[in-house]
């Protein structure tokens, strides 16, 4: 009896909660109709908004790979005093609000900033520029695909490692033709999850780099500056982005799955599994 | 296993604290909530400290105002946004309560070396605006209009949500130049440098003061907004650096 009246309770737990969060994303499509929504992406400020995204996001993604693999695998296989330290500090973006991490943007990249004013001094601004953008979004974004690495180079079986090693493979060839594939999930994964950060950014972008059409002006944003002005232009947009970050979930989805399958090893992704 | 019978618990909890907070906030008090302009957000709470404010740029609080938002009284610096809130019978026939000007700001260090607003038009420069929707963009279009200096614009480098926004960033010195109230200017003082921009180019800046229909309050709104009409009202205002309220020019737009 006691056990039926629980069940019930969670059930109507589970389903408010899964009211809740469906609803909000059910709206933005149901508010206009769908031709409505479609004709709304031919808008200027949509598409200029949808390039600006894509570029800078696309940048910042290749910038978060080329700094964050190595960083995560010296964090991965390095055991040293501070280490702990220095998790959590790469990690502290992903937990700072991101009005906070605009503000920090500002003092140290600002015109009158701590690395900015030397800049500055050098003829180069960076607030209102594109490049603003980028390092916003991979501020945000990075700490996600860092924190995924640790966990997919930690996974990396050492004797695999060893083997490769005493089979005549120099670290280097190791690294790329034994430790990368391994990990590769994991990265993968990581990767995905950075991207659909990066494309949300809002916070940090605005006051770091401004809101100018065509040039600073990401999709987040130019829904905020449409809210007043052209609310099925913001419909149209919001619905793009749910599109986008549910096809990138998606596609996350399907390829642990896919690696879950064509890998027998024991490496598992942990954190974005089905169960 | 116990993380996903948790889950939804929490959320069930959570929303359920957000149904008893709500209830608490929907008792009768006194208290009015306030829609304002940003440009008035140092003065308004200096005419009456004890309402509840909400600060933004005049469009974005009309647009949520139109979405339901629980506003007793719209201020804006416009008079039509008000106008068109009222047309859609969601507000009172707006009021003009005060009156402002334009200005061009630079930072104190004046990187640019701008030194009037003929300055704007060099190349390169980092000059900040309000989008077109907020108020003082639109003023500033009309002003740049006025003086044949549409083509400044191309130095543009942000949009701001509100006078604020764009005040802090030529305050910071992040921007070069910026188009602010004179009022928004005095409040930071020491920061910015101010240049007059001509009389003859000043577009009419009229703040418009309406009560909004859905307000639970109207009395006290309208207590809110004869407050402002008053002698000591209008003091503060001027004392913030605003022009006296002159009667409406109606139909002149």
């Amino acid at each position: 009896m006691r056990r039926a009246i629980l069940a019930t309770a969670f059930f109507f737990a589970a389903l408010i909660a899964f009211g809740f969060l469906v609803l909000p994303i059910v709206a933005i499509f149901a508010h206009t109709s769908p031709r409505h929504l479609i004709s709304q992406l031919s808008n200027a400020v949509v598409t200029d908004a949808l390039r600006v995204s894509l570029e800078t996001t696309a940048i910042a993604q290749a910038l978060v790979l080329l700094f964050g693999t190595p960083t995560a695998y010296l964090l991965a296989t390095r055991r040293f005093v501070g280490r702990a330290l220095l998790v959590t500090l790469v990690e502290l973006p992903l937990v700072l609000p991101p009005a906070v991490a605009g503000l920090g943007l500002l003092a140290a990249f600002g015109r009158t900033g701590l690395l900015g004013s030397s800049f500055e001094a050098l003829g180069i601004t960076i607030p209102f520029t594109q490049t603003a953008v980028v390092l916003a979004v991979a501020f945000v974004a990075s700490p996600l695909y860092v924190r995924q690495g640790i966990a997919a180079f930690e996974a990396v079986d050492p004797n695999m490692v060893a083997a490769s090693r005493t089979l005549g493979a120099g670290s280097t060839r190791t690294f790329f033709r034994v430790v990368m594939p391994l990990a590769r999930g994991g990265l993968a994964a990581g990767f995905a999850l950075a991207l659909a950060r990066g494309l949300g950014e809002f916070g940090a972008t605005i006051m770091f780099a401004g809101s100018l059409q065509g040039v600073t002006q990401t999709l987040p944003l130019a829904i905020y500056a449409e809210f007043d002005r052209n609310f099925d232009a913001t419909l149209a947009m919001g619905a793009l982005l749910v599109v986008i970050s549910a096809a990138l979930l998606l596609a996350l989805k399907l390829s642990a799955l896919w690696q879950a399958s064509r890998q027998s090893s024991r490496y598992r992704s942990g954190l974005l599994s089905w169960s | 296993m116990h993380l996903r019978r948790l889950v939804p618990t929490t959320a069930a909890l959570v929303i359920a604290a957000a149904f008893l907070v709500g209830g608490a906030a929907a008792a009768p008090k006194a208290q009015i909530t306030v829609y304002a302009a940003a440009s008035l957000t140092d003065v308004f709470p200096k005419i009456d400290s004890s309402q509840r404010y909400s600060f933004g740029g005049s469009n974005t609080l009309a647009a949520q105002i139109q979405q339901g938002a629980p506003a007793d009284v719209f201020a804006s610096a416009n008079l039509t946004l008000p106008q068109q809130v009222a047309q859609k019978g969601l507000c009172s026939k707006p009021v003009v309560f005060t009156r402002n000007t334009l200005v061009l700001i630079v930072p104190k260090s004046n990187p640019a070396r701008i030194r009037s607003v003929y300055d704007l038009r060099k190349s390169g420069i980092k000059l900040v605006i309000a989008g077109s929707g907020v108020p003082v963009g639109g003023y500033t279009l009309q002003i740049l209009k006025n003086m044949n200096l549409s083509s400044v614009l191309s130095n543009v480098v942000s949009r701001e949500t509100d006078v604020r926004e764009v005040l802090a960033k030529v305050a910071l010195g992040e921007a070069d130049a910026g188009f602010v109230y004179s009022t928004d200017a005095k409040t930071v003082p020491g920061r910015v440098t101010v240049l007059k921009l001509p009389a003859w180019a000043q577009p009419k800046v009229q703040y418009g003061i309406c009560i909004v229909s859905a307000s639970q309050h109207k009395a006290d709104a309208q207590a809110f907004v004869k407050r402002v009409l008053s002698k000591a009202g209008q003091a503060k205002l001027r004392a913030a650096g605003f022009l006296p309220r002159v009667k409406p020019a109606v139909k002149r737009r």
